[in-house]
């Protein structure tokens, strides 16, 4: 014990591990410690980028010549539908016209298209405990904290942090993830929380109309994502006497472990 | 210890990890590098070394990600010095029982990770994420950690780590 005690390394080795839990137990009250993340999310978030850099470069390569061999057959038919999506557009942007003017009339605000910013995903991070990716863009790009992520299917997540070229996404399966949403088809709100691998709807009353199936979408009440935006979809309803609460878990509906490309909606 | 050779082992381990290894992933489920070459180094310098260096590199993952600061470098931590403690039981460090050994590390770091969220986050579904994802990721970490390993003290690269040479047992 005393040769134990009389080696400097391991009481550093003791002491720190009696700081780290007394670290942990801290978190419990005050929330989760931030104030080294970005300087680490620039350091990583750099060399991810080199690392990455040569394989997407192969994979573009590899993709780029597949494509050259069918370009010819794809050609002819990729006209014959720019020239039906171009009557298709001409017919919509008279539908839209129209509705703009109706929506004038009805002294309606005008709906604000936010702008976008496309993005590659460049790193996964996958634990029990969290759930987070790395994209190319960051401050430099207009990213900021707190930006919505999402893709043509639905909510990817939320910028957790940011820094120059690159940013950190809080994905919807992160326990620290919360998000505002309704039910589409009878507009019931909750709040969704990670749980690693879906999401549970919280707070939703026992009396609540909850099917399996039901769509979440965006209520747009956590002022961060625009109302109406696809979430997740009902996998499980549990009621129970007694409990003022039904447990609702549901399925993402973005492949989160596949997601390659996002779209970040600024403000 | 090297402190150069483990500075580029604490600067890389977090991209290398999230972004190198995404070929091998299959479900978000893909083995752990850094664990495994914690594991060797704990083979090759002993448990508080091995302690120290998990804890620096949990550090990093830590910060690197959206989990609790210190969590992984608690865990990481602890698998440097049980790793350590195994070093100086097993002669045989190429031997398959690595496989063995680094699975059962893997598990027990998931086991305590989903335990120390549960308490964090609660109603997480630590039964379910057993067994799709802890033993599906500590089987994966053994079988690459192994076969990496032993190709490290094949080639001597692992020898690295430590600075003086390794002894013929």
């Amino acid at each position: 014990m005393h040769g134990f005690i009389s080696n400097k390394k391991n009481l550093l080795a003791l002491f720190l591990f009696l700081f780290l839990f007394w670290l942990l137990t801290m978190q419990v009250k005050s929330g989760r410690f931030t104030f080294m993340e970005k300087p680490v999310l620039a350091v990583s978030g750099f060399l991810e980028r080199i690392i990455v850099a040569p394989f997407r470069f192969a994979r573009e390569a590899a993709q780029g010549y597949l494509f050259l061999v069918h370009t010819e057959r794809d050609n002819g038919r990729l006209w014959e539908e720019l020239e039906r999506l171009k009557l298709e557009n001409a017919v919509t942007n008279e539908l839209l016209l129209e509705n703009e003017r109706l929506r004038d009339l009805l002294a309606f605000s005008r709906l604000n298209r936010a702008s976008s910013i496309a993005v590659l995903v460049i790193g996964k991070a996958a634990s029990p405990s969290s759930r987070t990716i790395t994209i190319n863009k960051g401050a430099a790009d207009g990213v900021v904290k707190d930006l919505p992520v999402i893709t043509a299917t639905g909510v990817v997540g939320k910028i957790q942090s940011e820094i120059a070229g690159t940013a950190k996404v809080l994905l919807l399966t992160d326990p620290a993830s919360t998000l505002a949403v309704r039910v589409q088809r009878n507009r019931e709100e909750g709040l969704l929380e990670g749980k690693i691998e879906n999401c549970a709807l919280k707070y939703v009353s026992y009396y609540a109309d909850i099917q399996v199936g039901d769509l979440l979408v965006t209520s747009g009440m956590d002022g961060i994502f625009p109302k109406g935006i696809p979430v997740a979809r009902v996998v499980k309803v549990t009621k129970r006497e007694a409990v003022a609460f039904q447990s609702v878990i549901a399925e993402p509906v973005v492949s989160l472990s596949r997601l390659e490309e996002a779209l970040v909606l600024k403000k | 210890m090297k402190p150069r050779v483990y500075f580029l082992f604490f600067l890389l381990a977090v991209p290398v990890q999230a972004s190198l290894l995404n070929p091998l992933s299959l479900g978000g489920i893909k083995p752990d590098l850094v664990l495994s070459l914690l594991y060797g180094i704990g083979l090759l310098t002993g448990p508080v070394e091995a302690a120290l260096a998990g804890m620096c590199v949990g550090l990093v993952q830590d910060v690197g990600t959206a989990g609790l600061l210190g969590l992984n470098a608690f865990t990481r931590g602890l698998i440097g010095l049980g790793a350590g403690l195994l070093g100086n039981r097993i002669f045989d460090r190429e031997s398959p029982a690595n496989f063995l050994f680094l699975s059962a590390f893997s598990l027990m770091e998931g086991v305590v990770i989903a335990v120390i969220t549960q308490v964090f986050y609660g109603n997480m579904p630590i039964l379910r994420q057993f067994f799709t994802f802890m033993i599906p990721q500590a089987l994966s970490t053994g079988l690459l950690g192994a076969l990496l390993l032993r190709f490290l003290m094949r080639k001597n690269i692992i020898t690295l780590f430590i600075r003086r040479p390794l002894q013929k047992e």
